[in-house]
């Protein structure tokens, strides 16, 4: 994406780019992050096709361990575990696809809106200051104690708002050490507008940062959901996802340990998938 | 110095008032009111409006919010409908757990982090930086509602060694407190070991460039002298900066942990309030992270002021 957008005033400049992002590409921790989360959320997405059972299809069978018609065993009800698991993978496909974009545009949006006034970026620094005083989780909790009520519109109004700040903090950072740059300056003497250099100059050269940042923003996301399922304030049991199948499974490791394996094994391989694709986008992209 | 400290009060509390207002507004965003859940759902509409005045909620919102932040003033955090008695009460007992929890992880996080820092900053052996940087890595992927589960799959249910859930206080019997005390604990260190490990080996790293550090090679210092009392010193005040950013975070992770092993502190009483619709308690709780975390950031800040006078020269 940024290929295009980066401002390529001559085509060496481009080539540069273009082979920068086929490294951070191409390092094994970034080719391993995206194996782990393309399967995993292929997975998720194909549930309704490829589980071996529906959703909420229950059983005589209660706590049956790992065996060949029930691959993760069988959970309090009698479901198969692996169904429940992919289906479950879908909430986090869901977070991670609408909240954590709309959470970044946003948080860009306030981030390059500081380089607009003095006063407009005291007022944002201000506002940005007070929604990080509410960690991840207690923000969650604040959340599903309004109307929204818990439930996975909680979650993904949560998500926003943590990424809302973190954006645009990187934004404005960025903006400010962008502005003093030679070709702003250049800019400015040929006459560009204000939202045009901060558009069209400033903002694709912030961009690395942003896109590092989305790689984690989409681990934080898979983490809150898990977290706040897990407490019991997200998704809510029948409806399976990966903190609240967790949840339950934790109650009953005594009858059936292999119970919590799947949701283990899936929530650390998503998280760990988005950290070293992150990883590998910050060693191609921003070390210099 | 202390000219730092004030310049740096104002913008603490000007966050702290902002935040109060939006944690008074969270619950009247609710559907209902405490007076709902108080009547119940059979309750008539005159019942309900009786309720209503007793607790004052029928009065504007300014007056609600003024008398509201004057009692927390005066320590008075208001009465929990739900339990039926007052909030400091409970928010008390509630804090005692919260407080082993966190301070136990807090310590454990600064001896694993800062030994795991530490190593993978000076020891230049690739083999044993992996394996120290594999662990670390893996510490950070965890989330605690994961490692939480795999310490009670390892250590409570396959070899029996810890009780799985439950709280004893240390000062009713210690060794008993203890046994319950090391895998929440442990659970809600990890993600904070693997963060200071990785500012800290970076720090050790950069500070190891150092030309004083050269000169101490060169006058034959001893390595672990050279170690712990030239180059650890000085790769310490930048990691202070993000340990107080973590422990800030400790009360959000401290809401898992407690979840996971059954303890009821304040973690689980602010989520069952939010499930019982218990306001009052809601609107204190929201408030007491956010002035934790308010408080110990503004410390922190004061800290690094305190052993750089560049941070406290430059701002």
């Amino acid at each position: 994406m940024a290929v295009v957008t980066a401002p390529a005033p001559n085509v060496v400049a481009a080539r540069a780019d273009r082979s920068r992002w086929a490294r951070a590409l191409r390092y094994p921790e970034t080719v391993t992050g995206l194996a782990i989360v393309a399967v995993l959320f292929t997975a998720g997405i194909l549930a309704p096709l490829i589980a071996p059972y529906g959703v909420d299809a229950q059983s005589s069978d209660s706590f049956a361990g790992m065996s060949a018609q029930h691959l993760l065993g069988t959970d309090e009800f009698g479901r198969d575990v692996l169904s429940r698991v992919l289906y479950g993978i879908r909430q986090d496909v869901l977070v991670t696809a609408v909240a954590v974009p709309v959470g970044a545009v946003l948080g860009t949006l306030l981030g390059l809106m500081c380089g607009a006034h003095r006063i407009v970026d005291t007022i944002i620094q201000r506002v940005f200051d007070v929604m990080l005083a509410f960690t991840a989780l207690v923000l969650g909790v604040a959340v599903s104690a309004t109307a929204v009520g818990p439930g996975m519109t909680a979650i993904i109004i949560t998500v926003v708002l943590v990424n809302v700040p973190l954006f645009g903090r990187l934004t404005r950072t960025a903006v400010q050490s962008q502005r003093a740059r030679d070709y702003v300056m250049a800019a400015e003497v040929v006459g560009a507008g204000r939202i045009r250099i901060l558009l069209r100059h400033i903002l694709p050269n912030a961009m690395d940062a942003l896109i590092v940042q989305i790689a984690l923003s989409l681990s934080l996301a898979v983490f809150i959901e898990g977290a706040m399922s897990f407490v019991g304030i997200g998704v809510r049991p029948p409806a399976p996802s990966l903190g609240a199948l967790l949840r339950t499974s934790a109650n009953f490791l005594e009858q059936n340990p292999w119970y919590a394996l799947g949701p283990i094994v899936v929530v650390t391989g998503l998280v760990l998938g988005f950290n070293l694709i992150a990883d590998g986008l910050n060693r191609g992209l921003l070390r210099r | 110095m202390l000219r730092y400290a004030l310049r740096r009060c104002p913008s603490a509390l000007l966050v702290l008032v902002v935040a109060s207002v939006v944690v008074f507004t969270v619950p009247r965003l609710a559907e209902g009111d405490a007076a709902d859940v108080l009547a119940g759902p059979d309750a008539t509409a005159t019942t309900r409006e009786a309720v209503r005045h007793d607790l004052g909620l029928d009065r504007s919102p300014v007056v609600q919010y003024v008398l509201w932040a004057r009692g927390l003033l005066t320590g008075d955090l208001g009465t929990s409908y739900i339990l039926k008695r007052p909030a400091a009460e409970a928010i008390g007992t509630a804090l005692g757990q919260t407080i082993t929890l966190t301070v136990a992880a807090l310590l454990l996080a600064m001896a694993l982090g800062g030994a795991a820092g530490i190593a993978l900053g000076v020891v230049r052996r690739r083999s044993a930086t992996r394996v120290v940087g594999g662990l670390v890595s893996v510490a950070f992927a965890l989330p605690p509602y994961v490692s939480g589960v795999l310490l009670v799959l390892l250590f409570a249910v396959s070899i029996k060694l810890l009780p799985a859930v439950g709280y004893v206080p240390l000062h009713e019997d210690p060794d008993i407190a203890v046994q319950y005390l090391i895998m929440p604990a442990l659970c809600l260190s990890l993600p904070f070991a693997a963060v200071l490990a990785r500012f800290l080996a970076a720090s050790v790293r950069q500070v190891m460039d150092e030309d004083f550090v050269r000169t101490g090679v060169a006058k034959g210092l001893s390595s672990r002298r050279l170690v712990f009392a030239h180059v650890v010193p000085n790769a310490l005040p930048p990691v202070l900066t993000i340990l107080g950013i973590q422990v800030g975070q400790l009360l959000g992770g401290a809401i898992v942990v407690e979840a996971i092993f059954g303890w009821h502190g304040i973690g689980d009483l602010l989520v069952n309030s939010v499930l019982t619709r218990d306001y009052v308690l809601v609107q204190d709780l929201l408030l007491f992270t956010v002035v934790v975390f308010v408080v110990v950031q503004t410390l922190t800040d004061l800290a690094h002021a305190a052993v750089d006078p560049r941070v406290r020269l430059e701002a």
